[in-house]
């Protein structure tokens, strides 16, 4: 009872600390641009002004740019839950983000795509180094091409139904809308700008089409609003965006997270005949695959593998070439690999001064930071994990 | 030997005196054998003036079996000889120098056994260890016993009862004198009581050869508390001390190894046969360092569980050696939670070597010193586990 007293105790506290921050949040975001400053956060917002000087510090995501790229995923289900304890989006500008961003810049676009493959042990921030880059091509108009967590499609599809044109497949219409509407979210305001057409007539029954020379737009509203040919439309879009980019008329940047769920063995999902059904019977999988040839031009791919992408059985090692397997690991060859840490002592300093800053931390007894850093092992999911409790 | 019977010491002495003024009588007892063995249970000569009277019953029906025990003794003894020459042999050792610790190396060589409790495993000791001794007879040869207290059933103890009375009435009229005359206890001679205890109950039997009761027992202790809280009791310090037992500071006891020197310079000590559960454990420890920690090959990510990483935690945090040394550790067998406190065990052991006396002593107090010997129980039947019962259902 005693416990249970005290955590509410904690709890209310906590409320009553968030509802007092939010009602500051006005007043406390102004100084944070100007000149106070703490020594773990820079001012810089822009991901493409970040370099060396700024590593180990937090910047800011404003409010309305984290609604744009983020409203349909991108950042981890607890991250996201602390972004809104903390009232704020901060992340901690890092090496592995800092060297994908640098390869970026100085990267000749006219050059077939380079494939960046994030790799490291659970929970060091495969998600956020993505998230970085990613908020890094939306200011800089790239077309973000963006998969949150690839694994969903295969693992808790929303509903599955077979294929209409292909014979075998797999459809998966709630789940191919749903990422149109992120698509759309993450993009509508680029599409409008550049105002990009489609090159030919897409036949979706005998009564509906999207005639050539449509924008993007439309075809994307129509896959929505059909979500039977939401998975047409979706490899439709796909390849109309591969097109546009060689033509030069958009720049286009590919993340998805959790990319190894295309070459596991097998999915959750049962085909009519009661079995297992492999993840290239998935008509949403070949759209994916497409963009991530490097038979294109004008665009980046940052991709990222993780255990937890696999299943039981499937998890022995981190390494890009366990986890993709030899066709996957053929299929990206070459790329280039980013080995994302866990934190360095300097990172983990800073990330317990934010800690204490966002008065998440409470108990400071002699020792405590030494402590942490001995349990956690300086992982930045661990270290989230167990500061909950402090 | 020495502590197996008071009343033997009568015996003993009206022994001298008389070897020579009987020679005749006590052949056909078997007196011989006896002397050279010299067990002390048999009665070896009798005052001249009792040999004429005639010997009571008991008397001969005790001495039978006095006999009858020697003889069994002697035989055990000679088998346990010859059994030690053999086993000598066996083992290419000198059978004249074989001791009893080579005896148990021995047989837990030839014949090794998996048997748990270790008093059910095969042993060979000389029969005095495995047949108890045996109370001397405690009356003469006319049935009348030597004791005042014999018919107590427990004379030792009653009479042990009476000496700590005697003295402590002795300690009270000195006393009484003392204050008389104004003189005071000498405070430097005080009777130091920390570090010991009286004797415990199965020892106090074993030096009286009696069973005594619970209550007895506690006659006892109070008794000596009385004669120990006398302020004089100095002047008894030797009857005193025959019924104490040092208690001894354990950390002070547990040897401190002293740290090795490796290729870089640094200072180590490795701990083997780090045990909890079933989990096998060795730790190394090495001084300075940066707080590195590699379990098998791994870092502390070895263990997924909080709680097991805040088990390796402990020591080091206790200690105040956290981010001063590096760890290395291989363990084997068990599951997570037992291979995290080997290892914890190997941790603090090891970190003996490196923390001073004071903080060896806190951390056997917080039990970090402590070998856990906890073991999973087993199941039974007739029930759900170990303890839990099976749902009660009326029908």
């Amino acid at each position: 009872m005693k416990m249970i007293r005290n955590r509410l105790a904690v709890q209310l506290q906590r409320h009553v600390l968030q509802m007092s921050m939010s009602t500051n949040a006005a007043a406390a975001a102004a100084p944070a641009e100007g000149a106070a400053i703490s020594e773990f956060r820079t001012a810089v917002t822009n991901p493409g002004e970040h370099s060396a000087l700024q590593v180990a510090k937090f910047y800011t995501i404003p409010a309305e740019q984290k609604k744009q790229i983020f409203a349909g995923g991108g950042l981890p289900k607890q991250y996201e839950q602390q972004i809104k304890t903390f009232t704020e989006a901060c992340l901690m500008v890092r090496n592995p983000a800092l060297e994908v961003l640098e390869y970026i810049k100085k990267a000749d676009l006219s050059k077939p795509v380079v494939r960046y493959l994030l790799y490291g042990e659970n929970g060091t921030g495969k998600t956020l180094t993505m998230a970085h880059v990613l908020h890094y091509g939306a200011l800089n108009d790239f077309l973000l091409v963006h998969v949150p967590w690839a694994p969903n499609w295969m693992k808790r599809p929303k509903e599955a139904s077979n294929a209409a044109g292909q014979e075998g497949m797999i459809d998966l219409p709630f789940d191919a809308a749903a990422w149109l509407v992120h698509f759309k979210g993450q993009n509508s305001k680029l599409l409008q700008r550049l105002e990009l057409k489609t090159s030919k007539e897409y036949v979706w029954s005998k009564r509906e089409s999207t005639p050539a020379g449509s924008t993007l737009l439309e075809l994307v509203e129509h896959g929505i609003a059909r979500i039977k040919y939401a998975s047409e439309t979706t490899a439709a879009l796909i390849s109309e965006l591969k097109l546009l980019s060689t033509a030069g008329k958009c720049k286009v940047m590919v993340a998805i997270d959790g990319y190894n769920a295309f070459f596991h063995p097998v999915t959750r999902i049962f085909s009519d005949n009661k079995q297992r059904v492999t993840p290239d019977k998935i008509t949403l999988t070949h759209p994916f695959l497409n963009i991530t040839r490097y038979d294109w031009t004008n665009g980046v791919c940052i991709l990222s593998v993780d255990k937890i992408a696999m299943t039981e059985g499937h998890m022995d090692s981190y390494m890009p070439r366990y986890l993709l397997g030899t066709e996957g690991f053929e299929h990206l060859d070459p790329f280039v690999p980013i080995h994302v840490e866990n934190y360095s002592d300097k990172e983990f300093h800073s990330y317990i001064s934010y800690y204490l800053d966002r008065h998440w931390i409470n108990k400071t007894p002699q020792g405590f930071e030494e402590q942490l850093k001995f349990m956690s092992n300086k992982n930045p999911y661990a270290l989230m994990q167990l500061v909950r409790a402090l | 030997m020495a502590v197996r019977v008071f009343g033997v010491n009568l015996i003993k002495t009206n022994r001298n005196l008389l070897q020579n003024a009987c020679k005749t009588p006590a052949t056909t007892f078997g007196h011989t054998a006896v002397a050279q063995l010299a067990t002390e249970v048999t009665v070896q000569a009798s005052p001249a003036a009792v040999q004429k009277q005639k010997v009571s019953k008991a008397m001969r029906a005790y001495l039978k079996r006095a006999n009858e025990h020697d003889e069994f003794m002697k035989t055990q003894h000679l088998e346990f000889q010859i059994g030690k020459r053999h086993l000598a042999n066996m083992m290419g050792a000198d059978a004249e120098t074989f001791t009893q610790e080579d005896i148990n190396e021995a047989i837990s060589y030839l014949f090794p056994s998996g048997l748990y409790d270790p008093k059910a495993r095969p042993a060979m000791k000389s029969p005095e260890e495995v047949f108890p001794a045996r109370k001397a007879a405690e009356f003469d040869e006319t049935g009348r016993p030597f004791h005042s207290m014999f018919y107590t059933g427990k004379p030792n103890f009653f009479q042990l009862l009476h000496d700590i009375v005697e003295e402590t009435r002795k300690l009270a009229d000195l006393e009484e004198r003392m204050l008389r005359r104004g003189n005071k206890p000498d405070e430097n001679q005080k009777l130091e009581m920390s570090g010991f205890q009286l004797l415990p109950k199965d020892q106090l039997e074993l030096v009286l050869v009696e069973s005594i009761a619970d209550i007895e027992y506690s006659n006892f202790t109070n008794s000596m508390d009385r004669l120990i809280a006398s302020p004089y009791a100095y002047k008894s310090k030797a009857f005193i001390e025959r019924f104490l037992k040092p208690l001894l500071d354990q950390s002070k006891q547990l040897e401190v190894p002293k740290p090795k020197i490796d290729e870089q310079g640094r200072q180590f000590i490795t701990t083997y046969e780090c045990l909890r559960k079933t989990a096998r454990a060795d730790v190394t420890i090495r001084l300075p360092g940066t707080g590195k920690i590699s379990i098998n090959g791994k870092d502390i990510s070895y263990f997924e569980d909080e709680n097991c990483r805040e088990q390796l935690l402990f020591p080091l945090q206790f200690s105040e050696m956290l981010g001063k040394v590096d760890v290395e550790a291989n363990v084997e067998g068990g599951g997570p939670s037992g291979q995290a406190g080997a290892i914890r065990w190997g941790i603090a052991m090891s970190l003996r070597s490196f923390v001073d006396q004071e903080m060896i002593e806190s951390m056997r107090l917080a039990g970090l010193l402590t070998r856990d010997y906890r073991r999973r129980e087993r199941k039974k039947f007739g029930q759900e586990g170990a303890r839990r019962k099976y749902t009660w259902k009326k029908r």
